[in-house]
C-alpha cells in the first residue's frame, strides 16, 4: 500500500463530509457529516503514524474519537431542543437571527 | 493490492447470490396479480400516506448518553495493555479518569435521566417549573417565543389602542 | 505474547502538580460544582453558585503570582526556550511560562466578572441551575490548556473543552429559541471548523512526524529532538498551516470566518456573550499565538504572516463598516468584536517578524487582549441589564434616555464605548496606538498599507459607538411602547414594559470594568514588567 492512496481516500471522506455539512438541510445528517471529516483526519493521522513508525498518530486517533463522541452529544442535545421546540430540525428554518 | 482480492470475491459471491435468486424466482414463480393481492390491506381504510413514526423522545437522551459512556472507555484499553508496565501510576491515572466518568452519572442521576417512571426528580429541578412564574408570565413567555402569527396579532392589537399596553404594568403590578 | 505482559517498566511522567494549578483548579471547580449540587439540595439555593465559580477564579488567580515567583527562581530554566524560564509538564504536553500565566490571568478575570454578571441575569430569568456556572469553569480551564499546550494533541483538546461547553452555555437559555438557534449555528459552524483544524494538525504531523510544537519547529530547522533531520515536505506544512489558521481565525471570528460572530451573539445570552468576546477570544489568541509564533515561526513565518495580513485588513474593514447597518446592540457590538479581532491580528502579525518588532507585536496584542478583556465584559454586562427579562430588549433605541434614568449606568458605558473607539484617556487608545505602532515598524510596504487600513477602520468604528452614546443622552421622543417592533423579540420587549432592573453586583462589574478602562488609559505601564516577559517567553 502506498501513502497516498490512503490521503487521497482521506481526502474523498473530507470532501464529501464538507459538502454534507453545506447542503443538507437536516440537522442530523450535518452532525454525520462533520463524524465523516473527523474520520477522514482519523484515517491521515494513523497513515502517517505507520509512515513515521510513531505511536503518537494513533494516540491522538483516541481523542480525536472521544471527543467526536461528545461533540455528538452535544450536537444532538441542541438539535433536540430545537425539535422540541419547533418541531422541525431543518437547518433552513432556523432564520430567526438576522440582521 | 492482492489482500483485497478475497474482499473483492466475497462481494462479488454475495450480489450475484442475491441478483440470481431474484431473477429465478421471477422466472419460475407464477405471477397473477390482482387488486386485492396488491392492496396493502384486504379490508379496511386504505391508508392515505406513510404513518408518522412516533417514539418517545426520552430514547435520543438514552442513545445519547451511551454514546458517551461507550467511547469513554476507549481510554481503558491502551490501560490494560500497558498495565504491567505502567505499575501504580497507571492505576491512579485511570481510578482518576474513572472518577470523572462516573461523577457524570450522579449529575445524570440527580437529573432524573436514569428515571422511566413519572420523571419527579426531573420535575422538580427543571428551570422550566418555578414558583415565581404565575399563570398570567407562563401563557406570556411561551407563548410567544417562536409564534410569528400571534406575535403579528398582538401587533395589530397594540396598534389599534394604546389600552392594551397601558394594562399591562397594572398587571404586573398586581402579579408582583 | 510473554512480552507484552512482562513487567517492563514504562518511564512514567513526572508531574509537578503545583504548576498546573490554575487549570485543576478551574476544571476541578467545575466538576466538584456540578457534583455538589447534584448530591446536596442546599447548595441548589440562590447566588450560592456563582459565589463559588467567584471563589474558585479568585483562587485561580492568586496561584499566578506564586507561580511566576517559582519561575523566576529556576536556576535552570528548559533548554530550547532561549533561556526564559518555562517548565514543560506532563512529558512536554503542557508548558507553564510567563506567557501561560498571562493569559489564565486573563481568563480567570473573565470567569470572575462573567459569573457575577450572570448572578443578576439568571435571577431575572428565573433559572436556577449550577450549569451554567459549571460549563463556564470547564471552558476557561480548556482556554487555559490551549494556551498552554505544547502538544498540539492537547492544543486540540483544549479547543474543544473550550468550545463545545460555550456551545451549550450559547443554547441554554432554554425559552427562547433564538438563544437555541445561535448555539446550533455556533456548534454546526464551530464544529466544521475545529475538524478543518484538526485535518490541518494532521497535514503538519505528517509533514514533520512530531505533534509537539518544539518538535515540529525543529525538524523545520532541520534538526529535531533525535538529531536527524527528516526531509519536511513544504507543500504539506503549508496545507496544514492553511487549515490550522482556519480553525484559529473561526474561533477568533476573523475575515472570512466571522460571518457566524452576528447571529451567535444576537441570540445568544448576554452574559455568555461577554465570556465569548473575553475569554474565548483571549484564549484562542494565546492559543493561535503559541501555536504559530513557537511551532510555525521559523521558516514558515513568511508564509503565513501574508495571510494573516490580509485577514486582518479585511476583519477591520468588514466588523467596521457593517456595524454601521445594524440597528441591534448586540449585532454592532458583535461586528465590533469583528474588527477588535482584526486589530489583534494587526499584532499578530508585527509578531511574526525579527525579534526585536516581533516583541513589540506580541506585547501589543497582549495589551489589547487585556483591555479588550475588560472593555467588552463591562460592554455586554451593560446591555445583559437593558436587556430586560426575556434578554429581548435589544434595539439601540432601547438606549434612548439612559442617561436620565440610570445616570450611573449611562456614564459607566459611555466610558467602556469610548475606549473601544480608542478615544485617548482610556486602555483602548493604546491598546489600538500600539498595534498599530509594531505595524508601522515592520517598514514594508503591505504593513504600513496594513497600519493605514487600521487607522481608517479605527476611524470609521468611532462612528457606530457614538451613536449609541448619542442615543443614550437624548431625550425619549416618543414612548416606546408605541414604537413598531420588527421581531418577536423587540415585541415581547414590548409588551414587558417595565423599569430596569439593575443588579448591585452586575453595576459594580460594569463599574470596574470601565474603571480599568480608565485607568490602564492614563497609566498604560502598569504591569507592563509581567507583560514583557510573556511576551518573551514566545520565543521563535
Amino acid at each position: 500500500m502506498f501513502l497516498n492512496q490512503f490521503l487521497f481516500f482521506a481526502a474523498i471522506l473530507f470532501s464529501i463530509g464538507v459538502y454534507g455539512v453545506l447542503t443538507r438541510k437536516n440537522g442530523v445528517l450535518v452532525l454525520m457529516s462533520i463524524e465523516l471529516i473527523l474520520n477522514a483526519v482519523n484515517i491521515n493521522l494513523v497513515a502517517f503514524g505507520a509512515l513515521h513508525q510513531d505511536i503518537s498518530g494513533q494516540v491522538f486517533v483516541l481523542f480525536v474519537i472521544a471527543v467526536a463522541a461528545a461533540e455528538v452529544g452535544v450536537g444532538l442535545a441542541i438539535v433536540l431542543l430545537i425539535f422540541r421546540n419547533r418541531r422541525s430540525i431543518n437547518v433552513a428554518e432556523a432564520d430567526l437571527l438576522k440582521g | 493490492m492482492a489482500q483485497y482480492l478475497p474482499v473483492l470475491a466475497l462481494l462479488l459471491l454475495g450480489s450475484g447470490f442475491a441478483a440470481i435468486n431474484l431473477v429465478v424466482s421471477k422466472l419460475v414463480s407464477p405471477s397473477r396479480p390482482t387488486e386485492e393481492k396488491l392492496a396493502p390491506y384486504e379490508c379496511g381504510i386504505v391508508p392515505g400516506r406513510e404513518p408518522p413514526h412516533r417514539f418517545p423522545v426520552r430514547f435520543y437522551l438514552i442513545a445519547m448518553l451511551f454514546i458517551i459512556f461507550d467511547i469513554e472507555i476507549v481510554f481503558l484499553y491502551p490501560w490494560a495493555v500497558a498495565n504491567a508496565g505502567l505499575g501504580r501510576f497507571g492505576l491512579v491515572a485511570i481510578l482518576i479518569f474513572s472518577a470523572l466518568v462516573f461523577e457524570s452519572f450522579i449529575y445524570l442521576i440527580s437529573k432524573g435521566a436514569l428515571d422511566w417512571g413519572t420523571l419527579q426528580v426531573n420535575r422538580r429541578l427543571s428551570p422550566m417549573v418555578n414558583e415565581d412564574r404565575t399563570v398570567e408570565s407562563t401563557v406570556r413567555k411561551v407563548g410567544l417565543v417562536g409564534r410569528f402569527e400571534e406575535v403579528e396579532s398582538l401587533k395589530d392589537a397594540l396598534i389599534d389602542g394604546n389600552a392594551a399596553t397601558d394594562s399591562v404594568p397594572e398587571q404586573d403590578g398586581a402579579a408582583a | 505474547m510473554m512480552s507484552l505482559f512482562a513487567q517492563v517498566p514504562v518511564s512514567t511522567p513526572e508531574i509537578q502538580w503545583f504548576y498546573l494549578a490554575p487549570i485543576l483548579i478551574l476544571a476541578l471547580g467545575g466538576v466538584l460544582l456540578i457534583t455538589l449540587t447534584s448530591v446536596a439540595p442546599v447548595m441548589r439555593g440562590r447566588h450560592i453558585s456563582a459565589l463559588f465559580t467567584v471563589a474558585t477564579g479568585v483562587l485561580a488567580l492568586a496561584f499566578l503570582p506564586f507561580i511566576a515567583a517559582r519561575l523566576d527562581g529556576l536556576v535552570d530554566p528548559v533548554a530550547g526556550q532561549g533561556g526564559r524560564p518555562a517548565v514543560d509538564l506532563v512529558s512536554s504536553a503542557l508548558v507553564v511560562d510567563h506567557f501561560t500565566l498571562w493569559v489564565s490571568g486573563l481568563i480567570s478575570v473573565a470567569v470572575i466578572l462573567v459569573a457575577v454578571m450572570l448572578d443578576g441575569y439568571l435571577e431575572r430569568e428565573g433559572f436556577e441551575s449550577p450549569e451554567w456556572y459549571a460549563l463556564l469553569l470547564i471552558s476557561a480551564s480548556g482556554g487555559v490548556i490551549l494556551a498552554s499546550a505544547e502538544d498540539l494533541i492537547v492544543t486540540f483538546l483544549g479547543l474543544e473543552i473550550l468550545s463545545i461547553a460555550v456551545y451549550v452555555l450559547a443554547a441554554l437559555h432554554l425559552r427562547r429559541s433564538e438563544s437555541q438557534e445561535a448555539g446550533f449555528k455556533y456548534f454546526i459552524l464551530g464544529a466544521l471548523s475545529s475538524a478543518i483544524f484538526l485535518y490541518g494538525i494532521a497535514m503538519v504531523y505528517g509533514a514533520t512526524g512530531s505533534t509537539t510544537l518544539t518538535g515540529v519547529a525543529g525538524s523545520m530547522t532541520g534538526r529535531n529532538a533525535a538529531g536527524l533531520s527528516p526531509a519536511v515536505d513544504s507543500s504539506l506544512v503549508m496545507v496544514g498551516i492553511a487549515l490550522m489558521l482556519i480553525g484559529f481565525g473561526f474561533k477568533v471570528s476573523a475575515f472570512p470566518l466571522h460571518i457566524w460572530t452576528p447571529d451567535v451573539y444576537q441570540g445568544s445570552p448576554t452574559p455568555i456573550v461577554g465570556f465569548m468576546t473575553s475569554a474565548v477570544k483571549v484564549a484562542a489568541f494565546g492559543g493561535m499565538m503559541r501555536v504559530f509564533l513557537v511551532g510555525f515561526g521559523g521558516t514558515f513565518a513568511s508564509d503565513w504572516r501574508v495571510l494573516v495580513l490580509f485577514m486582518a485588513g479585511f476583519t477591520i474593514l468588514f466588523g467596521s463598516f457593517l456595524a454601521i447597518v445594524q440597528t441591534n446592540i448586540k449585532r454592532t457590538m458583535a461586528f465590533s468584536s469583528i474588527a477588535h479581532a482584526g486589530f489583534m491580528l494587526v499584532g499578530l502579525y508585527a509578531a511574526a517578524s525579527p525579534v526585536a518588532i516581533g516583541d513589540t507585536g506580541k506585547r501589543a496584542v497582549l495589551f489589547y487582549l487585556l483591555a479588550y478583556t475588560f472593555m467588552s465584559i463591562g460592554t455586554f454586562a451593560v446591555i445583559s441589564i437593558v436587556g430586560k427579562k426575556g434578554d429581548g430588549n435589544h434595539s439601540i433605541e432601547a438606549y434612548r434616555g439612559l442617561a436620565k434614568r440610570e445616570p450611573l449606568l449611562a456614564m459607566a458605558f459611555t466610558v467602556l464605548l469610548f475606549g473601544q473607539v480608542g478615544a485617548p484617556f482610556t486602555a483602548g487608545f493604546f491598546a489600538k496606538f500600539r498595534v498599530i505602532a509594531a505595524a508601522a515598524q515592520v517598514e514594508r510596504t503591505e504593513a504600513y498599507i496594513l497600519a493605514g487600513v487600521a487607522m481608517l477602520g479605527a476611524a470609521v468604528g468611532a462612528y457606530l459607538y457614538l451613536r449609541v452614546v448619542v442615543a443614550m443622552f437624548l431625550d425619549v421622543q416618543e414612548s416606546p411602547s408605541t414604537e413598531m417592533a420588527d421581531s418577536a423579540d423587540e415585541t415581547l420587549a414590548l409588551v414587558e414594559v417595565r423599569a430596569l432592573e439593575v443588579p448591585p453586583a452586575t453595576l459594580a462589574v460594569v463599574l470596574l470594568a470601565a474603571v480599568v478602562t480608565l485607568v490602564l488609559g492614563i497609566f498604560p505601564d502598569i504591569g507592563s514588567g509581567a507583560l514583557a516577559e510573556a511576551a518573551l517567553a514566545l520565543v521563535r
